[in-house]
């Protein structure tokens, strides 16, 4: 197997979740556990077989982007916790979870899973960047569907770590700019880092922000502790063996080049310090066994990021193995504290006691993991806190410095052993309360003890993890493998277990203390959670105001900015423009003529007073634009727009049912101002047109089109195949646009019922019956409704030859459509009532269809061509159809919508009106 | 040139009704400048080559440029979707709301929430 196939079996769990939830029901964690366990088997024998080993496959050849994959000693140590993990979570989860059936839980960790393996194993700046946001999303929506309370956390959690994303993106950029490529390794070997120290500074500092927020450091932290709402087995996989780990897993892949930057130690060391001891204070004072949990997280992740700015081959070593260490003992807390809590219904330590007679098997385990944590001895953790005090007593510092940092490191393990007292206080002390019945806790009680015996076993077994911390470690600190000494648990008496026996004696009498005092834990103090609230609603305020600037309900305030900025443009134009060349006329005659017409309708819309007039009057102009199109030897666009002009009056009168008859008077201030913006606007539009165009030959694309056009499509009506076939794209694009308007015409109305205005006919005249007023359209209707149609199934299939297609198709269909109802003598037409949202829909799925199809050639879009029979066919036909079904969509919705409501004939109570619209809209 | 006064003219009016309270002076504002520059688009390929684009092997030293016929095209129909769209605006909400009602709402009318709009 190759390492691509371990990544792709990973990715493969994800969709056997949903499929094991449905057939195992509650037990699909066993099946998901062994399958991450096949995965493991699966990496361990590429590891064995290949050793250290890179696969490249190729994704984006143009970039120099690729799915390139690596398995070296770092990625090997995450990969193992990450699956190894991973498998004990799932088991634990079948016991854990309440409902029967999760789909959504297992298939997010699976994705988790598989996400934080590529992002392990990856060789790429651009896949560890995907792989490290698509563990943050996992994390984000998993702690959204932990319940209703859990909204404002998961969002609080993806703001500050998408943050460091952002951060981390940009480090990616940085990087792949000033070394050349995207290949990870590559780019850490680049000269760059030590020639360059700008650069270096920079990344180190990108890359250390990325770290810090998603490993909880200090001011980031506060997203942790909130993250806590998640359930058990969330907690213990994502937020403390496993994601909180990419942080550290990107500062330890990245120490060996950002360690040229001086910003990298002092940076790492005093946040990773302070965030130790912060994490540590904070935690000690809680009595929510769970948030104390995740802020001894927060706190050991602490002292591994400034081990990590230590940063010689002892601190590398150390680190390395804390990892190990803390993924084992912080998943067995938070996994026996779920347990615990399932089983008695509170992890509040206050009302906990005596659980060591109430369970005692699954008590032992919670103090074997409160052990590690505390760094007793023999434990695995007692070994790293060895290790990372030597390595500070070791440290190529000053000797004043060496011993402050000793004394912060101190006092953080002191809080830590504070902290791991009070979280076995409960297990002791007081009465045995009781167990509350659940299923069975088997599963949990046996994913605790794995980690919890695995931590105790690795104690004085520490030096089988020689093979897989010393390649990592090596890699880490950039040193050869045989600088890395061997692990052991017994280092000798040595002023390194003197500070960790003293820090154990201190802290437990600290803790102690703390346990009798039982300070209320305070609740008023400023929280990381307040800080980030308050960002978010700033950030949102910042926006609204931004938005306010332009966020008017009257347009002609909307629209002064614009204008002003044209005209101030316009103002230049003596200076930009050369000498206006009033080019020739051809067809003076008739475009004279149309002029004419155009400026007649135009002063008529102007001068109307009536509704009616101003929609007739634009319609002229309309119509004297479509003859100008003509005339521009545009008829495929000719025709476009008369059938537009046709229907944009159809549905103008239906709207105007619901208007006043006549247009409010407008001031004569607002007269006057308009006027002159107008005038203003019109000479710079008139310019313009003459400085800037009309003067060029044809444009190179154009041509190309026009002699192409044949032999590439073979069809000969040039625009409609750069419609359909070059630029199919820009034409989905327009269709989806289509589809959102018919969407958001229902959506409007929907929420707010057009205005029902009851106009009575004026007495008297034709118009009092509308049965026998329709009399005449009914009967040409009869007659021009099928050929219409027949004219429209013709002009979309000689539409790749002659002017036609799909647009044009559609704009005759609907006027068919609307013939129908204009002539109808009431409002209820059963043959407009169709979904046309399905319609639109159907036009954007047929053209998406197509549009994939084009795969067989090789590209999105692509058309193909058949022969068959003689005859040239092309899916473009087929894509002008889905284009014939969006322009049908949308205009369907208008007229069913506003149409085909009956205006009441007597004024009716509004409550009647009501479902008679409803009514309409089926 | 006479297509240059045109696009002025169209212009003008559209500017004109677009400044107007009336939403749908507004619209129809709208639907003059979609014109506009429906035929500015035309006027920027040349406007003096007006053979169709369409059979075999046509002409470039005389036939229209297609491209911008391809755009306006798809401009049309994209904006006769927004003009639905707006005249659906302009008839939703109760008639109370509705600021075009002669007898309720005039420009005169004083409405302190809609005046600072106005300005």
């Amino acid at each position: 197997m190759t390492l691509l196939g371990v990544v792709a079996l990973g990715w493969a769990t994800v969709f056997v979740a949903p499929v094991a939830v449905r057939v195992l029901k509650r037990f699909a964690g066993w099946a998901l556990a062994a399958l991450l366990v096949v995965v493991l088997v699966s990496l361990l024998s590429v590891h064995a077989t290949v050793g250290d080993t890179g696969e490249v496959w190729p994704w984006i050849p143009s970039a120099d982007i690729a799915l390139r994959l690596r398995i070296d000693g770092l990625g090997f140590l995450f990969a193992v916790i990450v699956l190894g993990i991973g498998a004990v979570v799932m088991v634990y989860s079948t016991s854990y979870l309440r409902a029967p059936r999760s789909p959504g839980f297992y298939t997010l960790m699976s994705a988790f899973a598989a996400a934080m393996l590529t992002l392990v194993l990856a060789d790429d700046l651009v896949v560890l960047f995907v792989a490290w946001e698509l563990t943050t999303l996992c994390s984000y929506l998993l702690i959204l569907r932990s319940g209703p309370t859990a909204r404002g956390p998961a969002t609080r959690t993806i703001i500050v770590t998408a943050a460091g994303g952002l951060s981390l993106l940009a480090a990616v950029v940085l990087i792949i700019a000033r070394t050349g490529t995207s290949d990870l390794t590559a780019a850490l070997a680049s000269d760059a880092w030590n020639q360059d120290p700008a650069f270096a500074t920079a990344a180190a500092v990108l890359i250390a922000l990325a770290a810090m927020t998603k490993s909880a450091q200090f001011p980031f932290h506060s997203w942790l502790p909130d993250a806590m709402v998640a359930p058990a087995p969330v907690s213990a996989y994502l937020h403390a063996a496993a994601m909180v780990k990419a942080g550290i897993f990107l500062l330890l892949l990245f120490a060996p080049a950002t360690s040229a930057s001086p910003t990298w130690p002092i940076l790492l060391i005093s946040v990773g310090l302070f965030t130790a001891v912060m994490g540590g204070a904070f935690a000690v004072q809680l009595t929510d066994l769970k948030k104390l949990l995740a802020y001894s997280t927060v706190s050991q992740l602490g002292l591994l990021v400034a081990l990590i700015g230590v940063g010689t081959s002892e601190a590398m070593t150390a680190a390395t193995l804390h990892v190990i260490a803390h993924a084992l003992f912080k998943s067995a807390a938070f996994m026996g504290v779920g347990l615990i809590e399932r089983r008695t219904g509170t992890r509040d330590m206050r009302e906990l006691s005596g659980l060591a007679r109430a369970k005692p098997w699954d008590a032992a385990m919670v103090v074997l993991a409160g052990l590690s944590m505390a760094g007793a001895p023999v434990m695995v953790g007692f070994v790293s806190k060895e290790l990372m005090f030597e390595s500070y007593l070791d440290a190529p510092f000053p000797a004043p410095l060496v011993w402050t940092l000793v004394a912060v490191l101190t006092l953080a393990a002191v809080l830590t052993v504070a902290y791991s007292t009070k979280l076995v206080l409960p297990i002791f002390r007081g009465h045995p309360m009781d167990v509350a019945p659940w299923r069975s806790s088997a599963a949990m009680s046996l994913a605790v003890s794995v980690v919890a015996l695995t931590g105790l076993v690795l104690g004085p077994a520490v030096p089988v993890l020689d093979a897989i911390v010393g390649p990592a470690a090596a890699e880490a600190a950039g040193v050869p493998r045989s600088e890395i000494h061997g692990l052991s648990l017994w280092h000798g008496v040595n002023p390194a277990l003197l500070l960790s026996l003293g820090a154990i004696a201190l802290g437990i009498t600290l803790g102690l203390a703390y346990e009798r005092r039982r300070p209320d834990p305070r609740t008023t103090r400023l929280t990381g959670v307040d800080v980030v609230e308050a960002f978010q609603r700033g950030t949102i305020a910042l926006g609204e105001r931004v938005g306010a600037l332009t966020r008017r309900d009257s347009p002609a305030a909307h629209l002064t900015p614009p204008i002003v900025i044209i005209g101030a443009a316009a103002l230049t134009l003596p200076w930009t423009a050369g000498a206006i060349a009033l080019p020739g006329t051809q067809d003076w005659l008739l475009e004279s003529l149309l002029a004419v017409i155009v400026v007649a309708g135009v002063v008529a819309v102007l001068r109307a007073s009536r509704r009616l007039t101003a929609v007739i009057s634009v319609g002229v102009v309309g119509f004297a634009v479509v003859l100008w199109f003509f005339l521009l030897g545009a008829s495929d666009v000719a025709l476009t727009q008369l059938l537009v002009e046709i229907l944009t009056v159809v549905v103008m009168i239906v709207v105007l049912r619901r208007m006043p008859r006549r247009f409010p008077p407008a001031r004569t201030r607002r007269r006057v101002l308009a006027g002159v913006a107008a005038v203003a606007s019109g000479v710079v539009a008139t310019v313009a047109t003459l400085v800037f165009t009309g003067q060029r030959p044809l444009s190179a694309v154009g041509e190309y089109f026009l002699r192409e056009a044949e032999s590439e499509t073979g069809g000969t009506n040039v625009v409609n195949t750069i419609l359909v076939d070059f630029r199919a794209l820009d034409t989905l694009g327009e269709l989806v646009v289509l589809g959102i308007g018919a969407v958001a015409i229902t959506a409007l109305l929907d929420a707010r019922a057009a205005v029902e205005r009851p106009s009575a006919p004026p007495p008297g005249g034709a118009l009092v019956s509308a049965s026998e007023n329709s009399v005449f359209l009914r009967s040409a209707g009869r007659v021009l409704g099928p050929v219409m149609v027949l004219a429209s199934a013709y002009a979309l299939l000689r539409g790749h030859n002659a002017p036609g297609g799909g647009f044009i198709a559609a704009l005759i269909g609907a006027a068919a459509l609307v013939l129908v109802f204009v002539s109808a003598p009431s409002d209820d037409v059963r043959a407009l009532r169709r979904s046309y949202l399905g319609i639109a829909g159907a036009g954007i799925v047929i053209a998406v269809g197509t549009g994939l199809l084009g795969f067989m050639d090789g590209a999105f879009l692509r058309p193909l061509h058949l022969d068959i029979l003689g005859y040239k066919l092309t899916t473009a036909l087929v894509f002008d159809l889905g284009v014939y079904l969006a322009v049908l969509g949308v205009i369907l919705a208008a007229v069913d919508r506003l149409g085909l409501t009956p205006p009441p004939r007597d004024p009716a109570p509004a409550s009647s009106r009501r479902p008679n619209r409803k009514e309409a809209a089926r | 040139m006479i297509l240059a006064l045109v696009i002025g003219l169209l212009v003008a009016g559209a500017v004109y009704l677009l400044l107007q309270r009336d939403r749908l002076r507004v619209i129809l504002g709208f639907v003059l400048l979609s014109h506009a520059v429906n035929l500015l688009l035309f006027s920027s390929g040349g406007v003096f080559r007006r053979g169709e684009p369409l059979g075999s092997d046509p002409d470039p030293a005389t036939t229209a440029d297609p491209l911008p016929q391809a755009f306006v095209l798809t401009a049309i129909v994209i904006a006769f979707a927004i003009t639905i769209y707006l005249l659906v605006l302009a008839v939703t909400g109760s008639r109370d709301e509705d600021d075009t009602d002669t007898d309720t709402d005039t420009d005169e009318a004083p409405r302190p929430d809609r005046k600072e709009a106005g300005r």
